[in-house]
């Protein structure tokens, strides 16, 4: 394991009952790699990614963040998820707070932030997304892309280590896409470490540094974005590109 | 119209009989209050813990214990519990009566308000839990920023529904010999031998005390609303 390896996962598997939805996952993520995960629906790809803040609890195998083997049932996994961002396909704004509660609510109360601080930080995000206007609104007065746009500053206010997003443009109007990958290329020209699971495949060839096929709950392929367009290996990747594109 | 003057006077007026309403009012109030607030307090704690067990299937051995006091509280009636905590629970001490009601009545309100602040819990979407605990927020700490405020916002018309069928329950107080505001009309009642005059008083009194429970809830509602267009 080198220095710079930010999970390192290990047999991980996944039971729903009796189906098999993560079949023995091994894989690597680098601190600064943009990985984003693509595959045919209940393929597992959303399922992995949720087992990395343990949304999901793993039925086997490890997952070591940062040397730390998140697992183990003695570790605070409360602790561990303030450091892993996480963005839905449905948003989840709190819909009682305002949009600058929604974002200061995490830092003042877990990180221990003064709300001066907290605030004049999540006025810099909402600046740098386009929507300082929107602080005093209420999560049902903003578009679906503008939500989105606001959940991952949510995430980005806690300071995360590696940032989780499980299909952020799925439940958007077409011309909401944009704007919301807008951020999500931003991020990562920024070096945040991010996994992504998306159907967004222009997206995935211009900004992921690599790109995991996964079907039938295991990773068919994993490789760099022109290797897996390009010239994909397995005939799964090849029918399901043929699919999609 | 004379005699409706005359059958006023001889009902309310002489020997101060107002008085009866005045004070059985006064009990019927102190009862539902407290009723009300122990009611709450129990509903709560038993949603809580139905609820987290719904969800993470923790707290097994008290959520078993949540439904027995569920089933028992909701499969009798109210009467039958207040005269068992009187004549039975409470009949070897010197409790004072209106504790006893206050006691039955609250018991048997949380048990209603455990259901409805549940089905409140449940209908929030688990996405709502889901983004708590993913910013780093404990079970507790989610439920107590996230999901109970907007899970009491959807279950106050049906909170406050309960609390005006409380209002009207604790007319069976009488039963154990309390003077509520039922019993003070009925007293009146055997002084004067007419019927008409204290008992259409008494339901006058409930009346508008339910339409002014009704205004404060919809004023409540509004404000809450207004956070969320």
């Amino acid at each position: 394991m080198s220095d710079n390896t930010l999970f390192e996962i290990k047999g991980l598997c996944k039971s729903f009952g009796s189906g098999l939805v993560l079949d023995h996952i091994d894989t690597e993520i680098k601190t600064g790699e943009v990985v984003v995960i693509i595959g045919p629906s209940g393929s597992g790809k959303s399922t992995f990614l949720r087992s990395l803040n343990l949304l999901e609890m793993p039925t086997d195998g490890t997952i070591t963040f940062e040397g730390q083997n998140i697992t183990d049932k003695k570790l605070n996994l409360d602790k561990y998820r303030q450091k892993i961002g996480m963005v839905f396909q449905h948003f989840n704004l709190f819909p009682h707070m305002t949009i600058l509660r929604n974002l200061t609510i995490g830092p003042i109360k877990l990180l221990g932030m003064s709300q001066k601080e907290a605030e004049k930080m999540a006025m810099q995000y909402l600046e740098r997304v386009g929507l300082p206007d929107k602080a005093s609104a209420y999560p049902s007065q903003l578009s679906g892309g503008q939500k989105q746009r606001i959940a991952i500053v949510r995430s980005l206010c806690m300071n995360p280590d590696v940032m989780l997003f499980d299909e952020p443009t799925s439940a958007l109007d077409p011309e909401m896409v944009g704007e919301v990958l807008e951020v999500m290329k931003d991020l990562a020209k920024g070096g945040m470490t991010m996994l992504i699971v998306t159907h967004e495949m222009g997206f995935a060839r211009e900004v992921a540094s690599r790109v995991m096929f996964i079907d039938d709950g295991r990773i068919v392929e994993d490789n760099t974005p022109q290797q897996i367009f390009d010239h994909p290996q397995s005939e799964r990747l090849k029918s399901f590109l043929a699919k999609i594109i | 119209m004379n005699d409706f003057i005359l059958s006023f006077e001889n009902n309310f007026i002489t020997d101060n009989r107002y008085l009866y309403l005045v004070q059985g009012l006064g009990t019927t109030l102190l009862i539902t209050l407290f009723a009300a607030i122990l009611g709450i307090l129990l509903g709560f704690l038993v949603a809580i813990v139905r609820s987290t067990y719904d969800k993470t299937g923790k707290l097994k051995f008290v959520n078993a214990i949540c439904n027995v006091y569920l089933t028992v509280i909701r499969g009798t009636p109210a009467m039958v519990q207040l005269l068992i905590m009187y004549y039975v629970i409470f009949a070897s001490t010197s409790m004072s009566k209106i504790v006893v009601a206050i006691l039955s009545f609250g018991i048997n309100s949380g048990a209603y308000v455990a259901e409805i602040v549940r089905s409140g819990i449940m209908s929030i979407d688990n996405g709502q839990f889901e983004a708590g605990r993913s910013l780093g927020f404990s079970y507790p700490e989610t439920m107590y920023y996230i999901i109970m405020p907007q899970a009491f916002k959807n279950v106050l018309p049906a909170l406050a529904n309960e609390f005006i069928v409380l209002l009207k329950e604790t007319s069976i107080c009488g039963y154990i010999g309390l003077m509520d505001l039922t019993r003070g009309g009925d007293i009146i009642r055997s002084r004067t031998y007419e019927a008409f005059m204290p008992l259409i008083a008494v339901a006058i009194i409930y009346l508008i005390l339910v339409m002014i429970m009704t205004h404060f809830v919809k004023l409540l509602e509004r404000r809450l609303r207004s956070s969320e267009r």
